[in-house]
Parts: C-alpha cells; sequence; structure tokens
C-alpha cells in the first residue's frame, strides 16, 4: 500500500461558481429522449416491415410538412442569435430573439393543427398500425415542442437569462439545447416520414 | 488562522440541516435520508412481494391444491414478479448509491439534490399506484412480460393491465432521474484526487447502469405507451388483423428488459468488489479487469435481448448472433468472479457476516451462471423455455446476485447508517438459514424444469409425480423467509442493543469509513483529497488542511471536480429544501389517476400543475445566510 509522506496540496476554487451541472442534467434529457425517438422510428420500420400491403397506404402530403421545416430550422437560427446576443451582453436582442423563437414555435403548431386537420379526412390513429405509428410520432414531437416554448417563455419571465449564482445555471443555453434537439426530430420525421414514402413509391 | 472545530461544526450544522418539523420532514434534500428512505422502501416491497412467493408455493406444494382461485394465483405470481424486479430490485441499490456514493467521495450532497428527493417521492408513489390495483380487485395478471395479445382489452378487460402500464411508465420516470443525477454525481463531485482510477469499483457499475437506464428505459416507455394506446384508445400497434404486430412488444420489451437484468445485477457486484477486499484483508486483485468488464457487461447488455425470444422463430442468422453475444457477456462475469476468488485466495479472510454473504452470493451466483449459459445453447432453449428451468435460473441469478449482496451490504454499511453493529451470531445464523433455504427452495426448481414442469402453471396433476419435490421447494421458502426475518429481528435488537460502530469497525479502505458513524449531515467536515485507491489504509492524512482551504463553509456548496482526473475546477451552490418534489409527485399521481379511469379534464389540470410546480421548483430563491 503506497506511503504518502506529505499531504499533497490541492488549490482549492472558492469563488468559481458552478454553472455546467443544469447543462449535464439537460444533455442526458436528451439522450434519453432521443433514444425515445429512435425506438418511435424503430417502430415505424417495423410495423412496415410485417405489413402486408403496401407502406404507407397513401403516402403523406410534403407541402405543409416542408414549410413547417423551415420555421422550424429558421427558429433554431434566430434562437441561437439570441444566445450570441445575451453573451455578448445585449439583454435587450437576446429577449427580442427569445421572443420571436416562441412565435415561430406557436406558428409551427398552428401549422400542424392545419395538417392534421387535412390529414385526419383520410387518415385516423384507429384506422391501421400505420395511422397508429404515424401520429403517435408527430404528435409526440408536437407535444415536445409545446414544452420547449413552455421553457423558452420560462426563460424569459427569469429575472436572469444567462449565466446566473442563483440558481448557478446557464438557462438559455440549456432551454436552447433542447430546442435545437426537437428541431433535429422534425427534420427526421420529414426524412423519414414524409419524403421516403413520396420517393420510394 | 485555523478556525475551531466546534466552530466549523456549528456554521455547517446550521447550514445544513433541515428544520425538524413536519414541513422539514417533507422537504428535506438530504441525500442521507432519501438514501434510508429508499432502503426502507424497498425493503417493505422485499417484505411484500415475499409473502406474495410464500402464497405461490402454498399454492403448488400439493398437486391439484385449491388455496388460491386460479384467478388470484395470476395476480399474485404477477405482482410477485414485478414487486421484485421493478420496486425492490433496482430500488434497493439506488438506496445504497444514494447514501453512500456522496459519501465515497467526500461531496455534501447528491448533484441535484432536489430532483433526488424527487426520485424517491416518485417511485413511493408508483408502488403505492401499483399496490391500490388489489384494493380494487384487478391486480396485473399476465406475468411480469406481459406478452400481448393477452393483455390487450379484448382478452384482459379490467383495469389489471392499465395498473401495470401506468404504474412502470410512472416508475420510469422516477428511475431515469435517479440515473441522470448519479451520473453527474459520480462525473462531477468526486473528491479532489479521486481520478477514475482511484474510484471504488461501485462508482463503475453504478455509472454503467446509469448510463444504461438513460438508454434503454425509452423501450419500455414505447411498448408501455403503446399499450396504453391500444387498449384505451383503439389503435393498433399490436392488432395484428390492421398491421400491427405482437412480435413488436416482444422486441421493445426484451431491449429494455435484458439491460435492465445487468441494471439490477451490477451494482450488486460493485458493493460486492467493496466488501470482499475489506475481508480479505486486501486491495482487489484486477482492479482494472473488474472496472473494464463491469463497463463491458453494461455496453454488451444491449447485444443479447433477443435471446429471451428464441422460441418465437427468427433466422438461423439471428438466432446464432444473439446465442454468440449471450455467451460473450459471461466472459465479463466471470472476470468478475475470478477476481474475487483470487482476491480471497490471497488475502487472509475474516469470515464475518458481511464476508458469509458474500461468499455465499459467489456460489449461488456461479450456478445461476452455470444454468443460464447452457440456454444460450438455442437447442437447449427449445426445449427448456417456459419451464422452471428457467424459473430456477433467473432467481438463482436475481437472489443470488441481488439479494444475497444487499444482505451483506446491510451488513457492512448499516452500522455507518445507525451506528451500532448488528449481532454477529444472528447475522451468520440468519446467512445460514438464507443459504439452505434458496438452495433448497430454488435447485430442485431445475429438476422440475428438466421433467417437464412448466413456469406459472396453476396446478399439476398428481401423476406427473411432481409433488415431493413442489413441497421441498415450498419448505425451503420457508426456511428462506426465517432467514429474513432473523435479519430483521437483528436490525430492531441492534438500534436498542447493539454495540456502538465507531467511524471504521471493520477497518475498511473507503471515505465513507471517516466520518462520523451515523455521518453529519453535511459529511465530513472538511472535503477530503484522495491519493491513493484506498484512502484509509494509507499513510496519508486528508484531513491536513491547515489554512482551513477545505471546509467549505461559505453558503449550501461542494466542490465540483473534472470528470476524469477529479481535479477541483469550481464550487457548486446546492439547493435549499422544498416541498416542490413531493408536490410534484402528488400532482403526478393524479395525472396517472386520471388517465387509469381516462378522466382526461382532471389530466390535464394535472399536468399543468406539474408545469406550475416545476417552475416553482427551478425559480431563483434567497440563499441561505449563516452569521459568521
Amino acid at each position: 500500500m503506497t506511503t504518502i509522506a506529505e499531504g499533497a496540496r490541492v488549490a482549492m476554487p472558492h469563488g468559481v461558481i458552478d454553472d455546467r451541472r443544469g447543462t449535464w442534467a439537460m444533455a442526458m434529457f436528451i439522450a434519453t429522449e432521443a433514444s425515445l425517438f429512435v425506438m418511435l422510428f424503430f417502430t415505424y420500420y417495423y410495423l412496415r416491415h410485417v405489413s402486408r400491403g403496401p407502406w404507407p397506404p397513401e403516402p403523406p402530403k410534403m407541402r405543409l410538412a416542408l414549410i413547417m421545416l423551415v420555421v422550424l430550422l429558421a427558429s433554431s437560427v434566430v434562437l441561437h442569435a439570441g444566445e450570441r446576443a445575451e453573451k455578448e451582453g445585449r439583454k435587450g436582442t437576446a429577449r427580442l430573439l427569445v421572443g420571436a423563437t416562441i412565435l415561430m414555435g406557436v406558428g409551427f403548431l398552428v401549422l400542424q393543427a392545419v395538417e392534421y386537420r387535412n390529414h385526419l379526412k383520410t387518415l385516423l390513429p384507429t384506422t391501421d398500425a400505420y395511422g397508429s405509428i404515424f401520429y403517435t410520432i408527430t404528435s409526440f414531437h408536437g407535444a415536445h415542442l409545446v414544452l420547449g416554448v413552455l421553457m423558452l417563455v420560462y426563460v424569459l419571465a427569469l429575472p436572469e437569462m444567462g449565466p446566473n449564482t442563483k440558481p448557478p445555471h446557464r438557462s438559455l443555453h440549456n432551454v436552447s439545447l433542447y430546442w435545437h434537439f426537437v428541431d433535429f426530430v422534425w427534420l427526421l420525421i420529414v426524412g423519414l416520414l414524409y419524403l421516403a414514402p413520396n420517393i420510394t413509391r | 488562522m485555523r478556525k475551531d472545530h466546534a466552530a466549523i461544526r456549528r456554521r455547517l450544522l446550521a447550514l445544513w440541516e433541515r428544520p425538524h418539523t413536519l414541513w422539514g420532514w417533507f422537504a428535506t434534500v438530504d441525500h442521507k435520508e432519501i438514501g434510508l428512505r429508499y432502503l426502507a422502501t424497498a425493503f417493505a416491497f422485499l417484505i411484500v412481494g415475499g409473502l406474495e412467493a410464500l402464497a405461490i408455493r402454498i399454492q403448488l406444494a400439493r398437486p391439484e391444491a385449491a388455496v388460491l382461485t386460479p384467478e388470484q394465483y395470476d395476480q399474485i405470481f404477477t405482482m410477485h414478479g414485478v414487486t421484485m424486479i421493478f420496486w425492490y430490485a433496482s430500488p434497493i441499490l439506488s438506496g445504497f448509491a444514494n447514501y453512500l456514493i456522496p459519501l465515497f467521495s467526500g461531496a455534501r450532497d447528491m448533484a441535484y439534490p432536489r430532483l433526488n428527493a424527487f426520485t424517491y417521492w416518485t417511485f413511493l408513489a408508483s408502488g403505492l399506484f401499483l399496490y391500490a390495483s388489489p384494493f380494487v380487485g384487478q391486480a396485473p395478471h399476465a406475468g411480469w412480460f406481459a406478452y400481448v395479445p393477452y393483455t390487450l382489452k379484448e382478452y384482459s378487460p379490467g383495469l389489471n393491465m392499465d395498473f401495470f402500464a401506468l404504474a412502470l411508465l410512472f416508475l420510469t420516470i422516477s428511475t431515469t432521474a435517479g440515473a441522470i443525477n448519479f451520473v453527474t454525481t459520480i462525473m462531477r463531485l468526486r473528491s479532489p484526487g479521486m481520478a477514475i482510477s482511484r474510484m471504488p469499483l461501485f462508482f463503475y457499475s453504478t455509472f454503467t447502469i446509469s448510463a444504461s437506464i438513460i438508454l434503454s428505459l425509452p423501450p419500455l416507455t414505447a411498448a408501455l405507451v403503446f399499450l396504453e394506446l391500444d387498449r384505451q384508445w383503439g389503435t393498433h400497434f399490436y392488432d395484428t388483423a390492421r398491421g400491427g404486430s405482437v412480435m413488436l412488444w416482444q422486441q421493445l420489451f426484451w431491449f429494455f428488459g435484458h439491460p435492465w437484468v445487468y441494471i439490477i445485477f451490477l451494482p450488486a457486484t460493485g458493493m460486492i468488489s467493496m466488501i470482499i477486499p475489506v475481508f480479505a484483508r486486501r486491495p482487489i486483485v484486477g482492479y482494472t479487469w473488474v472496472a473494464f468488464s463491469t463497463v463491458l457487461t453494461g455496453v454488451v447488455g444491449f447485444g443479447v435481448w433477443v435471446h429471451h425470444m428464441f422460441a418465437t422463430g427468427m433466422t438461423q442468422m439471428a438466432m446464432s448472433f444473439f446465442s454468440a453475444a449471450s455467451m460473450t457477456i459471461s466472459i465479463f462475469s466471470a472476470v468478475q468472479v475470478l477476481a474475487w476468488v483470487a482476491t480471497i485466495w490471497q488475502g487472509r479472510p475474516v469470515l464475518k457476516t458481511p464476508m458469509l454473504f458474500a461468499l455465499g452470493f459467489l456460489l449461488v451466483f456461479v450456478i445461476g451462471g452455470l444454468n443460464g449459459i447452457v440456454t444460450a445453447a438455442i437447442p437447449f432453449d427449445w426445449q427448456l423455455t417456459d419451464t422452471y428451468f428457467v424459473v430456477s435460473h433467473l432467481h438463482y441469478v436475481l437472489v443470488g446476485a441481488n439479494m444475497l449482496p444487499v444482505f451483506a451490504a446491510f451488513y457492512y454499511w448499516l452500522p455507518k447508517m445507525t451506528g451500532r453493529m448488528l449481532d454477529e451470531r444472528l447475522g451468520q445464523w440468519s446467512f445460514w438459514l438464507i443459504f439452505i433455504g434458496l438452495n433448497v427452495t430454488f435447485f430442485p426448481m431445475q429438476i422440475l424444469g428438466l421433467l417437464g414442469m412448466p413456469r406459472r402453471i396453476y396446478t399439476y396433476p398428481a401423476v406427473t409425480g411432481w409433488g415431493s419435490l413442489n413441497m421441498l421447494e415450498t419448505v425451503g421458502a420457508f426456511v428462506l423467509t426465517a432467514g429474513i426475518l432473523l435479519s430483521i429481528i437483528n436490525f430492531f435488537r441492534s438500534m436498542r442493543y447493539g454495540v456502538p460502530a465507531g467511524p471504521n469497525p471493520w477497518n475498511a479502505d473507503t471515505m465513507e469509513w471517516e466520518t462520523e458513524s451515523p455521518p453529519a449531515v453535511y459529511g465530513s467536515e472538511r472535503v477530503p483529497v484522495v491519493a491513493t485507491r484506498h484512502p484509509l489504509w494509507d499513510d496519508f492524512d486528508e484531513e491536513f488542511d491547515p489554512d482551513d482551504d477545505r471546509v467549505f463553509d461559505e453558503g449550501r456548496v461542494t466542490v465540483v471536480t473534472s470528470p476524469l482526473d477529479a481535479v477541483p475546477i469550481s464550487i457548486a451552490k446546492m439547493p435549499d429544501d422544498t416541498l416542490m418534489p413531493f408536490l410534484m409527485a402528488i400532482a403526478m399521481t393524479v395525472l396517472f389517476t386520471a388517465l387509469l379511469v381516462k378522466s382526461m379534464g382532471i389530466a390535464l389540470a394535472a399536468v399543468l400543475a406539474c408545469l406550475i410546480i416545476a417552475g416553482a421548483w427551478l425559480w431563483p430563491e434567497a440563499e441561505r445566510q449563516v452569521p459568521a
């Protein structure tokens, strides 16, 4: 067993406040959510694999989904600009850009409601297994986006959006990570659920 | 200027102690208090699950017995499995991890103390939710893996399987939050100097299973959501007539299910890897090998799920792959077993009760491992699937690799938690009764399995000749129960008559034994610096701190270190006590109850309540001030 003659002196970081724990939690939350969406996509392909008829019976219309994609991708850019403004100390601009992101998120949800209304005329979640998984994936994504909007509203209401001593989190940064993740999921949904069936047809 | 001991203590107590009121009891975020509650609650579930097992054994003791009705029998064996696997085996390990991990590393609390309180309250609430089902006579009744189509509305019209699905969904929230907490605590709150090459092996196992949980619970979530949607909202995920698939459930469930086996087993081996060296009086042999095989078990654990499904029909290629993967994983277990045996061989073993349980574990685990590995051979599996052979195997590994290590851990760490030693004689009696009882209960099951007794049958005719072995098993189950009872008596006796433990009764090597027993609410006074793998066996004064640099009494704070080398990098502010996690658990209970009875208005209100509580939980608040 090792013998150490003298207590090693390690300098203690007094006064440096940790603000990364929230980011770690958010990263792992995103990891588990990503795993959930992987499972949903797995289910989509598994059901497609075992389906006897054509899958999907009728490919979904692309137009609205693509517009929604543009809205979300743009919102990610706007939010990133907001985060940068916050970092550079332009607090007013930052709040304005976060507000714009929220509006774009709400816009997406309105478009999704329109898309659902059209889509439900020909396909219901109870029609067949395809309908079940299609609406489950898209509505799960919608619910995540609602959560993202609520988190952004909360950050906007916080006295301080950026690094803070109490609570010691980089609130805006953490929520942004989540927002970008939810955007990315929509990109996958458009690719796998909308684009692919239209191409392979 | 060195502050005096009493002054430091006074300040730390003022910072960390919760008010001794009813509010304080519900609002505490202290990892030790939460850890003890976890242990007590999970142990209560062990007792309930054990009583259910006794009911099963009484029913099966004689051929054509009718102690229970078939429906009661189905509900009881299902509740036994579900309780043991989900509400006992994993939470009891979380209890130890909660209590011990911050103490191992000299941290003042877990990384997310409020989230920690939340995981406990939701664990408790989900368990109570599950156990509301017998009171309305509709407990889950389709086995713990709840295969569709039996579990669809058509074949199970009651609330039984809705209780199952919703209670488990509720529990996954708790388990996932706990895992996130463990990862950050292990990666960022270790003592200065405790590089990953110096971590106690329990850190490796808890880290591995936490990562597993984060990635492997979502398949379960998905499977359960589909089940509820099919049952209550008319979708067709599992409905083969409308393009669904019953195999989808099995794929998703086992993709979760097999990692889960390691989730309830690896932390137990981590504890064994800490206990055996102490009683063998030498460091563990092959620390690096044990650490690597722990992590690799977690990784390869994701690639073996199909071995639960060999009997469902699949391509030769798929079967070969999963058969090979299943055999591979036993290599990592073998590495650990050899390391433990070598440690004992090279050491000077002291046969105290914790060591007895550890040795019992080794033996039982090897038997369980061997009768498991034969079922990785597909022809053998086809012969034995759904027989008592499998029941024997899973009980050997779960009782062997979870319950025995848990008892070893209780005998080892309870003196730290209560400050009192457990009685050695009672402990040894308890061990022998448990050890003999479990072998008498589970060994004959292998023979019955080979004779063809199917699992989950309600009863059997006398001509099968299974009667005497079944009677023997039932006797064994009662011996096992007597052993557990003896340990419970031992615990309550020790609280009254137990010899005071002192800081380090076992002369152990890790940091938790440096604190007083039971530890003060703030842990250790000075954040210790670790220079070796066995801090307390080495001639090194962790508390050497002439400038009071490591007192950290400026607020509720603890030290953050870098993930690999554990160099101190910053100070983490810790949150104060709050009622929010408790309220959140209540709101979620309302939500799941509303989903159970399909009352969507109340469900929506509960979601809103959750959001408001979350907002209050995270809102900036004044820090606790303590006069100098």
